[in-house]
Parts: structure tokens; C-alpha cells; sequence
């Protein structure tokens, strides 16, 4: 990235596989890149160099347009902010996706994973009259609607107190191993990335795994049967490049 | 598939709905609502207004004349005319016009008379209602000989009942009913009384008409085009210059020509509200671009292509539009039923349609405004990146000047330039907006400077209150510009109406005239000069007067004005092709040069009048008996006369010439007797004249004078002070109307204020949770934002009555004539009000936010 006559990396060049079904934590202090990884994974932004394979779709090479098809079919989000529109219902809220998705039963899958989620009396009420924990748990709903393969999570629990914080990390592992979704959370919180399958560190933007041999082996051979394209990482000295493929 | 297909097609549909629906319940969308509404409104209502006012008064092209063509003239006609007319079998009518005093037992009325023979009308309806509870009113003629129809007022102000008996001149006439419709209404008639109709064979009855009274004789024709036409062939060579022949259209160009001045001068007031309504519109449409922002990002992040997200805004934004442009003119049409009412007294507009021309003028506006000022911030809007969803929204600073800001000032100009319908007029209020705007702002900003320095030294409240308005100088100073405007207006009307006149009415010394007498035969004369001597009453004397025109200047004959009209006339009757038609006016402006326009009041004297000084040539000795002129300077220099020049008058069908041997400078402001050409006594002495007299009649013996002047009823007597109640009448009524437009322009003020505070509202709320963090009581923060806007009020209000000032004193010295005054308490009114009124907009839509407890503040902005 360019800053005024300066050249700032973001990444460092960086290699990252992440299977189908599979969950993997992103960890590291703030500052060290694990939200722009995010942004570039979930197709929301571009890397200067490199490629990013989601769902065997060339992410780098597609336009806004495209990233954004791939968007609706494909994947989920939940936010550290919540970013609910405020203008609409809960109930609206969660059936967007679906909608953008063509989906035809956007209202019924609505209602009823605002059910699952605790909240089947509070559909018609705004953002505004609902809590903090309510607000991630509209979220949540509306991340799971359109069964999505991957999910992306962004510090979920960054504005929960913990209790409260703690049951939609509940949540949201219930309904991921319920529905078969693939899940990058980003956190910097250890005890949260201690329940996903996987972690990865990040520090100034270079991406350090503690992989075990047993993760390692299960993405070789995830790998190995989807017959996808390899990652690889080309490193280059410029600025930051980032080749990412996610395997589904 | 396909319905899958089709569904998602219309999914953007169904969201744009929603979105609108959520929105206006929840009142997100208020404010860009109002700014549309408003601007349609103000346009429908002025458009409407001056609309329906202009067809009230045209009423309809051929009823206005009341007749074909008229013959108007200050003597009566030839027999010849006449016996012409009656060859070619046209109708014919004869109508008196002058103005005489009705009296009601001690109850006087100065009204405008119309005698009219029984023929009259000949196109159109005189309708008239013989009793007050009669609900539909019949046509009629004349009145029957001994009778008068009247106007309601006529009734009240008399205190008189139909049936009852009033004076005019010396004849007792009843009242045999109230006139509804006249089809030649003078447009005299709204500044002179009320009319009086009565059979033209009961005026010689009244003895008003005495030889050199003012008296007005109209001769109307009616018939087949051809007749009429060869009629108007053969009767055009024969009219002279104290006569005038006209149609339908020529009237109402005249007509037209004094309501276009009254029009653009409504327009100018009512652009004002129309550009501030704009402005609102741009600042609340680029809070509407903001406010979306964080809802694209997420439609686009949760997988929404472009297309989805334009076709959704477009909509949602659109139909906002068409609901504000509905809204706006359901309310315009309440503010013009409103204005109707405010001078329903005046001019009745119940029979006049509303026309399209408002309501397509007032769509066109709000569409105007909602595309060209909402352009640039949705296309923004529609380009928000997906990646703030993780990055957070900060607001993208605009470019304070660039190519987005055509579009609203062309917006602007077409805006202003619609409503002028004057391509000069527009540009230059623009233009002279800008630079007004520009000079306001570099005021407000160092007045706002000069605050913050003095905030240092005051408390806690005022010192953050100060900081924060300097900081954000450059949004407050399109509100700045509008309230000092608006409050400028407010306090200059205010000036006007309870100072201005009352301090020029006072500035006349105690024996200055205040009650002038028309129509004074000569056998009046000695008894009416033995009573003033008698009861000592300060009096101006008696002048002769008499009706004539100025027709020729060195014999090269004048044209008035309204000739135009007359020659395309005959122009066009003699089908007088293109070039031949250049070359006839070419040649007539060469043979021609200008005239008064009008017949004049001429005089003799032997003496130089009061008030009167010569400043070139020499005033004529006593007995000198060649026949000579004198004329008024102002005058001589518009006319281009010099010493020695010959002048030719007309009176009535004798001509006669003389040189002008003096130039006067006239103190106009005196309101004493004054004349533009004074003539030595042997031009004038031979022709008929009655005369005119200024007196000053004090409250002790006003009763006294009436009693006396009873005994001469063809005197017209004018009171000074009822001139003056009349005119201040009239002023109320403009009032009205200028206030009904000021609302307009503080609504949009307010508007532009409330739609900038919640633009800042993000911020605000970040500073007062800062605040709150480091321990500051409640009371502090109420305060410092409440002082912040009572400061901004005030500095318009100072910024104000420093405007207000320098027009008054430009009205005193340039109209009034009289010396400047200082007006201290008005401005103490300008700034109060304005501190108060932006002090309370301000709070009332920061409310919300101060309300908060601090957990909430602290825990929605960290």
C-alpha cells in the first residue's frame, strides 16, 4: 500500500490452505493484519499481488461485481459491530442474504433461526431496541441463512461483556457443526481460537502456524481429494502478496 | 427457474419498499421530506397566487372594457361620433368616472362614481344582489333613475342599510342593492374608495360636474368585427391628444404591465425562500448519502451487486421524492388558500381556476431539486466500498469545490430563472447571492473569531460553546447567511410599518395641510374663503385648476406610453406588412418625442407659490401679460426642455402655445399644493376651471369644518389621515403577504439549521461522550450547546439589524426625504430573536441526544 512516498507492507508474502469444514482461528495483537487476511479472504478487498481461490473461484481475478456474486452464493459474515442495517426488522435483518441469494423461503428460514437463536419474540423489534448480545445474535441468524459454505467471524465477541459473549461463541459453533460451515474467525482472544480446529498466528503481517502434524496431514489429504489448485506463494519483495486458497 | 429468476428481479423492489416504509415511520427521512415539500410548496403557492391574482383581476379578455373598443376622453363627444356609430349599427354606451365624497348623515366616504346609461354593459355583466341574503346575484344594466347600487364596504363604512338614502354632490339617492361584478373595474379602484353606481341621467342632479371638475367620459362600442373595424378606421385620424382609444388587449397590457411589475417584485421576495428550501435539500440529501452509507456497504458484503444496490436507491429515492413533491402540494395549496384569505377584503379569488401552470411548475422544482442535488451524494452512496464494513465508516470528505457542484448551481439558475421568468434577474440574483453570501460569511467568521477569543475569559459553558461554533464555522455559515437574511426582512418590515411613516408623518410642521379640496366652483369660493378667515384655519389658498395635456414639444408632437398599444392597433387593422411596419415606427420615433403620459392639473398664478424656487430664468412680473410657462426641474430635465423652448397643451379640443420662460425646483415633500407647468394668468383666465385648496384642520374644530363644508356636497374633501389609514391598509396587506413568505424562508432557514445538526450529530455525540468520560456534569454539556446556538442566533441577529439599519437609512434619505434615525431597539429585537429562536431549533434537535444517560453515550460511540 502506498502512503503518501512511503511503501507500506501490509502482508508479508504468506500461504494459507483452509479445508471444507474445517474451523481455524486467527490470532494476533492488534495491528498485525489478521483483518485486512480477512478482508482479502472473504473477497471484500484484493491483494496488490498473489491469489486467492475460494470455492475453486479465482478471487483475484474477479471484479467487485463478481467477488460480490460469489459473496451471496457462498459466504457468511459476522462482525465484531454488529452492522445490522438500522432502518430494517431483526426478522428483515436475517432474510437479507437469503434474498440476495434468491432463496424462496428467505421469511420461513428466518423465523425460524431467529427461534434457534433465542429470539422467535423479538423478530419485529428494530436494532436499536435489542442489546448488544441480541444485536451479534441477529447477526448470527442472518450469517447461517443462506447456508453459506464458509463463514467469516471478526472479533464476534469484541463488544460482549463475557457471559454474554461466551453464549454466542456457543452459538455459533453449534450451528457451524449443525450446518457443515466452514469457519475463519479472527480473534485475539486465546481461549475463543482454542475451540476452533486450527490456529494460525499473525505478526506484522507474516502468518506463523503452530500446524501439527495431524492438521497438516488432514489438509494434505483434503487437498489431495478435491483435486484443487495448489496454493503457492511467490516471494516477491515488493509490497504485500498474499496467495490464498481455500478448498471446498 | 424462471419464477426464481423473476423473484430475484424484484427482490431489489421489494427492499427499496421496505427500506422507505421503516424509514418514514421512523422519521430517518424527515428532514430531506420537509426540504422537497417545502420547495414545492413555496413554488405552488407564490406560482398559484400571483396566477389566480393576475385572473381575478383580467377576469376574462373581453369583459374587461366592458364593450368592443372604448372612446375615452376628459370632455364629452362630438354628436358626430355618435350618429356615425349608429350608421353602422354598433350598440352603444356612455359611462361618467370620477371619484366624490357620499355622505350618511354624519358619516362621509370619498368613493369612486361610475354613471352609467342604461345600455351599459355592452360585452360582459354587471351583477348586482339586491338584498345581503340574497345567495345568487342577478345581470343587470343601470340602476333606475333615484337609485345607486354600491359595494358591500359602502354599506359598512356609511353605516347604511340597502334601502337607505345617501348624498352624492346634492342628490339624495337610494340604495337599491350591493354590486357583485363590474366588468370594467378600474384598477383605481383598490387605492381609491369604494364604487358607487348610479344612472347616468340622475348626474346632473348631483351638480358634481362643473367645468374643469376631473371627470372621466368613456363612450363604449359594441358590434360585427367589420362594423367595428371600419368604425375604428374612420374614428383613429379624428382622436386628439387628450383622448385615447383602446380594445380589450390594450387594457390589459397596461393592466399587465403594473401587475408584472407587482409579480416580479413577489417573485424576488419569494426566490429568497425557494433558494434556502434548495440549499436544505442539498444538505439533507448529502446526510441522506452519509446516513446510507454503512447499509450499502453491508447489502454489497453480504453479496449485493451494484446494480442491485442502484436499482434499490434509485428507487428508494424516487419515491421519497414523489411522496415529498405530493405533500408539497397539498401544503402549497393550503398556504395559497391561506393568501386568498389575506386578501379576500381586497380582491375576491374564489371564481378564479387554478390553473396547471403551478402544479407542473412545482413538480418540475422538486424534481429539479431531488435530482440535481441528490445526484452527486447517491452515486457516492452507491459506490461505497463493502471492505467498511471492516475498515469502519469514516465520512469521505467532499471536496468543498469540484465538478459535483454544477449540477446544483445550474439546478439554481434554471430554479430562479422558472420562477422570474428573466434571464438578467436570475443571473444577477446568483450572482449577487453569492457575493452577498461571501460578504455575510467573512462577517460571521470574524464575528465568530472575536467570540471564541472572548469565550476564553468567560465560564466553562460559553468557552466550549464558542470553540465548538469556530470550529465549525464553515457548516454554520450557510445558516448564518439564511437567518440573517430572513431576520433582516423581519425587522425592516417591522421598521416600516411602525416607524417609518409614523416618524415622516411627524416631521411636517403643525400647519402643514391635511386635508385637500377638490372640485370648488367659483361661486364657492368666497364663502368658503370668508369661513377660513374666520376661524382662522391655515389654508394654501385657492388655485385654479385645469385638465389638459402637453402635446407637442417646438412642434414636434409627444407620445405617451400607452400610444403603443394604439398604433399596433391600427397597424394591424391596416395590415401593414413587416419592412412598411419598421419604417412607420422608425419615422414616428423621428417625429415624435417623449410626453407626460398623462393628462396634467395646470395653473396661473401672478406670484411664485411657497415651496417654489427658481434656479433658471426669471418668474414673470406682475402684469406681464405674454402668454408664458414655467415648468418644474425634474420634469424639464426628463422631458429635455430648456429656456425658450415652445410647449403646445390640449385642453379638451383647444390647443395653444407658449414659451418657457422659468424652471422651478418643487419641494414635493411639502405637501402643500404644488404644480409641474405654472402659467401667467392670461393664458388660462379664459378657459372654465373649478378649484382646489389645501387646509389644516385641527382636531378641535374638525367638526366644526365638516359641519360647514356639508353645505357644499360637490365639494370632494381627500383627508391627509385617511389617505395615510388608507395606505398603511395597504401596507398591511402586502405585509401579510411578505410575512406568509417569511415564514416560508425561516421554515427553510430552520430547515437547513436542523438538517446540519444531525449531520454533525456522529460527531457531537463523540465529543459529549468525551466529555462525559472526563467528568463533566450534565449541566455543562446542556449548556455548551445550548450557548453554541444562541451564539450563532445572535450573531445573525447583530449581522441583521446592522443589514436592517443601512436599508432604513437608505429608505429614509433616498424615498423619504427625511433624515436618518437610529433604531436601537430593534436591534436589540434582532438579536433576541434570533438567539432565542436558533437557541431553540438548536436544542429541540440536539434534545435527543443530551437526553442519553452517559453509559448509553459512552458505550454507543466507544
Amino acid at each position: 500500500m502506498q502512503v503518501e512516498d512511503k511503501t507500506l507492507v501490509l502482508l508479508q508474502p504468506l500461504n494459507l490452505t483452509v479445508a471444507a469444514g474445517e474451523s481455524i482461528a486467527i490470532v494476533g495483537s492488534s495491528g498485525s493484519g489478521k483483518t485486512t487476511l480477512l478482508s482479502i479472504l472473504a473477497g471484500l478487498d484484493l491483494p496488490s499481488s498473489g491469489q486467492v481461490y475460494l470455492k475453486n473461484q479465482p478471487l483475484h481475478q474477479f471484479n467487485e461485481e463478481q467477488r460480490s456474486q460469489v459473496r451471496a452464493q457462498h459466504v457468511g459474515f459476522i462482525f465484531q459491530q454488529f452492522l445490522l442495517i438500522n432502518s430494517l426488522t431483526a426478522l428483515e435483518n436475517v432474510m437479507l442474504p437469503a434474498e440476495l441469494a434468491n432463496m424462496p423461503d428467505a421469511q420461513a428460514r428466518g423465523e425460524a433461526l431467529l427461534a434457534q437463536v433465542g429470539l422467535a419474540d423479538r423478530m419485529e423489534h428494530y436494532p436499536s431496541q435489542l442489546s448488544g448480545g441480541e444485536q451479534q445474535r441477529v447477526a448470527i441468524a442472518r450469517a447461517f441463512i443462506a447456508k453459506p459454505d464458509i463463514l467469516f467471524a471478526d472479533e464476534p465477541t469484541g463488544n460482549l461483556d463475557s457471559k454474554t459473549g461466551q453464549h454466542i461463541i456457543d452459538l455459533i459453533f453449534d450451528l457451524n457443526v449443525k450446518e457443515g460451515t466452514t469457519l475463519v474467525l479472527v480473534t485475539h482472544d486465546a481461549k475463543l481460537a482454542a475451540r476452533c480446529q486450527r490456529q494460525v498466528e499473525m505478526d506484522s503481517g507474516a502468518l506463523t502456524e503452530p500446524l501439527t502434524e495431524a492438521t497438516l496431514a488432514n489438509t494434505d489429504e483434503n487437498h489431495a481429494k478435491n483435486q484443487a489448485d495448489t496454493q503457492t506463494t511467490r516471494h516477491d519483495d515488493l509490497a504485500s502478496k498474499t496467495s490464498v486458497s481455500q478448498v471446498g | 427457474m424462471s419464477i426464481v429468476k423473476e423473484k430475484a428481479s424484484s427482490m431489489w423492489f421489494t427492499q427499496s419498499l421496505r427500506l422507505l416504509h421503516h424509514e418514514l415511520r421512523r422519521g430517518e427521512l424527515t428532514i430531506i421530506f420537509i426540504a422537497i415539500a417545502l420547495a414545492v410548496a413555496t413554488v405552488f403557492s407564490l406560482t398559484g397566487f400571483s396566477g389566480q391574482i393576475k385572473h381575478a383581476i383580467v377576469a376574462n379578455s373581453t369583459n374587461t372594457i366592458g364593450a368592443d373598443r372604448v372612446l375615452r376622453m376628459s370632455s364629452e363627444v362630438d354628436t358626430s361620433i355618435i350618429e356615425k356609430s349608429q350608421t353602422l349599427a354598433l350598440e352603444y354606451a356612455r359611462k361618467i368616472e370620477t371619484e366624490s365624497m357620499a355622505f350618511a348623515g354624519d358619516n362621509m366616504l370619498l368613493s369612486e362614481l361610475d354613471a352609467v346609461s342604461d345600455t351599459y354593459p355592452l360585452r360582459g355583466e354587471l351583477r348586482i344582489k339586491t338584498s345581503l341574503t340574497q345567495i345568487a346575484s342577478v345581470v343587470a344594466n343601470a340602476p333606475k333613475l333615484g337609485t345607486v347600487w354600491v359595494e358591500p364596504s359602502v354599506l359598512s363604512r356609511l353605516n347604511v342599510k340597502i334601502g337607505e338614502v345617501i348624498e352624492i354632490g346634492v342628490a339624495p339617492l337610494i340604495i337599491a342593492g350591493i354590486v357583485t361584478d363590474i366588468p370594467d373595474r378600474s384598477y383605481r379602484a383598490f387605492i381609491a374608495g369604494p364604487t358607487v353606481i348610479l344612472n347616468i341621467a340622475d348626474m346632473p342632479k348631483t351638480e358634481l360636474i362643473q367645468p374643469g371638475s376631473r371627470i372621466t367620459y368613456k363612450y363604449l362600442f359594441a358590434g360585427e368585427t367589420d362594423a367595428i373595424e371600419s368604425f375604428e378606421k374612420w374614428i383613429k385620424p379624428q382622436i386628439n391628444e387628450s383622448q385615447r382609444w383602446y380594445d380589450a388587449k390594450a387594457a390589459q397590457n397596461r393592466l399587465s404591465r403594473i401587475l408584472d411589475t407587482a409579480e416580479k417584485f413577489l417573485s424576488l421576495a419569494s426566490m429568497l425562500g425557494i433558494v434556502l428550501a434548495a440549499v436544505a435539500v442539498a444538505v439533507a440529501s448529502r446526510r441522506y448519502g452519509q446516513r446510507h452509507q454503512p447499509n450499502v456497504s453491508i447489502f454489497k458484503a453480504l453479496g449485493a451487486s451494484i446494480s442491485h444496490v442502484r436499482k434499490l436507491y434509485c428507487l428508494h429515492w424516487t419515491l421519497l421524492s414523489c411522496l415529498s413533491i405530493a405533500a408539497g402540494l397539498v401544503v402549497g395549496y393550503g398556504l395559497l388558500l391561506l393568501g386568498a384569505n389575506a386578501i379576500a377584503s381586497y380582491l375576491s379569488l374564489a371564481d378564479a381556476p387554478l390553473t396547471f401552470v403551478p402544479f407542473l411548475t412545482a413538480i418540475f422544482t422538486g424534481l429539479l431539486c431531488a435530482i440535481a442535488f441528490a445526484i452527486h451524494p447517491i452515486m457516492t452512496l452507491v459506490k461505497s466500498s463493502p471492505l467498511n464494513v471492516i475498515r469502519g465508516f469514516s465520512q469521505e470528505k467532499v471536496a468543498r469545490f469540484g465538478w459535483h457542484q454544477l449540477p446544483p448551481l445550474l439546478a439554481l439558475f434554471l430554479l430562479l430563472f422558472i420562477f422570474s421568468q428573466d434571464l438578467v434577474m436570475s443571473a444577477a440574483l446568483l450572482f449577487g447571492g453569492v457575493v452577498v453570501s461571501f460578504i455575510l460569511l467573512l462577517f460571521g467568521r470574524g464575528l465568530m473569531s472575536a467570540g471564541r477569543s472572548v469565550g476564553t475569559k468567560a465560564g466553562k459553558s460559553w468557552h466550549l460553546a464558542l470553540a465548538n461554533l469556530k470550529r465549525r464555522a464553515s457548516e454554520n455559515s450557510v445558516q448564518l447567511v439564511s437567518f440573517t437574511i430572513a431576520i433582516m426582512l423581519l425587522l425592516l418590515i417591522t421598521v416600516m410599518k411602525s416607524s417609518i411613516l409614523s416618524e415622516w408623518e411627524q416631521q411636517f410642521p403643525d400647519d402643514t395641510p391635511n386635508h385637500y379640496l377638490i372640485n370648488i366652483t367659483q361661486d364657492q369660493i368666497q364663502p368658503l374663503k370668508s369661513f377660513v378667515e374666520e376661524n382662522n384655519i391655515a389654508n394654501q389658498g385657492f388655485y385654479h385648476v385645469y385638465r389638459g395635456r402637453l402635446s407637442a414639444i417646438n412642434g414636434v408632437k409627444t407620445v405617451d406610453k400607452d400610444d403603443k398599444d394604439d398604433d399596433s392597433q391600427v397597424q394591424n387593422a391596416e395590415k401593414i406588412d413587416g419592412t412598411e411596419k419598421q419604417q412607420a415606427k422608425k419615422t414616428k420615433q423621428q417625429k415624435t418625442r417623449q410626453g407626460m403620459g398623462r393628462e396634467l392639473g395646470l395653473t396661473w398664478r401672478t406670484e411664485l407659490p411657497d415651496e417654489n424656487e427658481i434656479i433658471a430664468g426669471q418668474w414673470w412680473p406682475v402684469g406681464d401679460e405674454t402668454p408664458q410657462v414655467s415648468i418644474e426641474s425634474n420634469i424639464a430635465e426628463r422631458l429635455a426642455v430648456k429656456l425658450g423652448d415652445e410647449l403646445t397643451f390640449t385642453l379638451g379640443s383647444d390647443e395653444f402655445t407658449v414659451p418657457v420662460t422659468s424652471i422651478r425646483q418643487v419641494n414635493w415633500q411639502s405637501r402643500q399644493l404644488n404644480f409641474i407647468m405654472v402659467f401667467n394668468q392670461s393664458v388660462l383666465e379664459q378657459f372654465p376651471t373649478t378649484s382646489i385648496s389645501a387646509w389644516s384642520i385641527s382636531d378641535d374644530n374638525r367638526d366644526l369644518v365638516y359641519r360647514f363644508l356639508a353645505n357644499f356636497p360637490t365639494i370632494t374633501v381627500m383627508d391627509f389621515a385617511a389617505i395615510m389609514a388608507q395606505l398603511n391598509g395597504i401596507i398591511e396587506q402586502v405585509t401579510v403577504a411578505i410575512q406568509l413568505i417569511l415564514i416560508l424562508v425561516v421554515l427553510a432557514g430552520s430547515l437547513v439549521l436542523i438538517a446540519q445538526v444531525q449531520a454533525s450529530m456522529e460527531e457531537r455525540e463523540r465529543e459529549l461522550a468525551i466529555l462525559r468520560t472526563l467528568g463533566a456534569k450534565g449541566s455543562l454539556l446542556r449548556n455548551s450547546v445550548l450557548y453554541e446556538f444562541v451564539a450563532l442566533g445572535a450573531i445573525a441577529g447583530l449581522m441583521a439589524s446592522v443589514g436592517m439599519e443601512i436599508a432604513v437609512y437608505i429608505l429614509q434619505s433616498q424615498v423619504f426625504n427625511m433624515s436618518g434615525s437610529f433604531h436601537f431597539q430593534y436591534w436589540l429585537v434582532g438579536i433576541g430573536a434570533g438567539a432565542f429562536f436558533v437557541g431553540l431549533i438548536g436544542m429541540l434537535s440536539c434534545w435527543r441526544l443530551l437526553k442519553l444517560s452517559s453509559v448509553t453515550l459512552i458505550r454507543r460511540t466507544m
